[in-house]
């Protein structure tokens, strides 16, 4: 596998890691207290592109290949400290490859010019008040009616929920079934009756990302709002997280690199005892941990991007690298914390914000307990 | 070994993981007995488009066509045969 970038997608990487430091990073610290979603922030986004590179150019997106995406990501996470913006542009992205791969020829062509323009924000409805890592276990039931499906349940900590235009819903259409065959994928605008978002849920970190509700109360959504065939949501749904898990860990391991460099810089500056404080092992060796993690999670990332890019089955791989990157980074964050010492406790210094940002990641898209979990089953145990 | 054999020998052994079970007849409801869930759908797939060269499309990622060995084998020689 050759993991070395194109000319191409140096460019492109290069123009992100510009836009990102001149137009994202600015007030981060006063956007993060703040907990809002910037919206004028996701615009710039919409017109570098950002949500477009993976979609046809038909269908209104760039036409990039799925590792030109990946790479333009991890550039993004290297670059833009707004991790709660790169999930926000994640989400948007994964709801545009859901409806690529499972859509029919018309809801491709009608749902993706706006996705890809980020006119319209989506968002994905699948975790549940009583089922998170259960995630096949959720109660939100559509049933069939006059040529539709009646929609009713909770969705909860939906990143992009409250601002939601779209959204894929997942829910119960056979319970009789068992999990494989009982779940659909439905489509659900803003201002569907029986459809609303909830506020935005106050939570540790990436604040400037909304979570929260989405209810469906005898919610009529029309045929055609069937996303795939009835009974697929849940093979749609473990295909789509392969590309799901692929392209978060290129923001998460971006932020790895970045905190890397943060330290290595630091501890290069730092003097204590008369000297760097990089000298010191306790430091070094921290700092050698991170350095290593880079080079294994860029092994990790690629070979499941490339293998996705291929329309390659990559169960294994994308939780490998969820599971070793999140780790990594969460233990990065921590160290960089603590290598800093009482200034990396300071929010001024936004190591803390990385560090609380960065648990999310081992938790949103499969907790690190589950991809052991993916992974144990597929050694055959 | 034939096509049905050859993936009865890898539900057998990756899925049931209890070879002295009564054999898996071509019949037996894989996706309604659960042997058959969301993750070993996709080590399933993975399997069968590495072992026989094929790439099964989207449209046919139904739980349907897992439902028994009779209709996995009938998937797989629908795409040999593309």
């Amino acid at each position: 596998m050759n993991f070395a970038f194109t000319e191409e997608q140096q460019k492109i990487r290069n123009t992100i890691i510009d836009f990102a430091r001149q137009e994202l990073n600015p007030g981060i610290i006063e956007r993060d207290r703040a907990g809002v979603f910037p919206r004028d922030l996701w615009v710039k986004c919409a017109e570098m592109r950002l949500m477009a590179l993976p979609f046809p150019e038909a269908h209104g997106g760039d036409g990039f290949d799925f590792v030109t995406t990946v790479a333009v990501f991890h550039a993004l996470g290297y670059a833009c400290k707004d991790s709660g913006l790169i999930l926000s542009l994640a989400t948007q992205v994964i709801c545009g490859l859901t409806i690529q791969l499972s859509g029919n020829q018309e809801q491709a062509a009608c749902l993706l010019p706006d996705l890809a323009s980020g006119t319209l924000i989506y968002a994905q409805g699948i975790t549940e008040p009583d089922s998170g890592s259960d995630t096949f276990a959720m109660r939100t039931t559509a049933t069939k009616k006059d040529g539709g499906y009646i929609l009713n349940g909770t969705k909860t900590m939906i990143s992009n929920g409250p601002v939601t235009d779209r959204a894929l819903i997942y829910a119960v259409t056979n319970p009789t079934k068992k999990t494989l065959a009982r779940i659909s994928c439905f489509l659900v605008p803003k201002g569907n009756p029986g459809f609303s978002a909830g506020n935005p849920m106050e939570k540790m970190g990436l604040r400037t990302m909304t979570n929260g509700e989405l209810v469906c109360t005898d919610c009529y959504v029309p045929g055609p709002s069937l996303v795939g065939r009835e009974g697929q949501g849940v093979i749609l749904f473990s295909e789509v997280v392969e590309w799901e898990r692929v392209l978060i860990c290129a923001g998460l391991l971006g932020g790895l690199e970045r905190v890397l460099e943060d330290c290595i810089r630091y501890a290069k500056e730092r003097k204590a005892f008369g000297q760097s404080i990089g000298t010191f092992q306790a430091i070094s060796h921290k700092i050698a941990t991170m350095r290593m993690n880079v080079e294994l999670g860029r092994l990790a990332l690629y070979s499941a991007a490339i293998l996705k890019n291929k329309r390659k089955r990559a169960a294994l791989e994308s939780s490998v690298a969820k599971f070793f990157i999140s780790e990594s980074l969460k233990q990065a964050c921590l160290d960089a914390v603590q290598i800093r010492g009482g200034y990396g406790y300071m929010s001024e210094f936004e190591v803390e914000r990385d560090l609380r940002d960065s648990i999310a990641a081992t938790i949103y898209s499969g907790t690190s307990e589950m991809q052991a979990n993916t992974i144990a089953r597929l050694a055959g145990l | 070994m034939n096509t049905c054999n050859t993936i009865r020998d890898f539900i057998t052994h990756e899925m049931l993981h209890d070879s002295l079970k009564t054999p898996l007849g071509d019949d037996d409801q894989l996706v309604d007995s659960g042997i058959i869930d969301s993750l070993g759908v996709m080590n399933l797939l993975s399997f069968l488009e590495e072992k026989f060269s094929i790439q099964i499309p989207d449209d046919d990622l139904i739980p349907e066509n897992f439902a028994s060995l009779s209709t996995i084998t009938a998937l797989v020689e629908r795409q040999m045969a593309r």
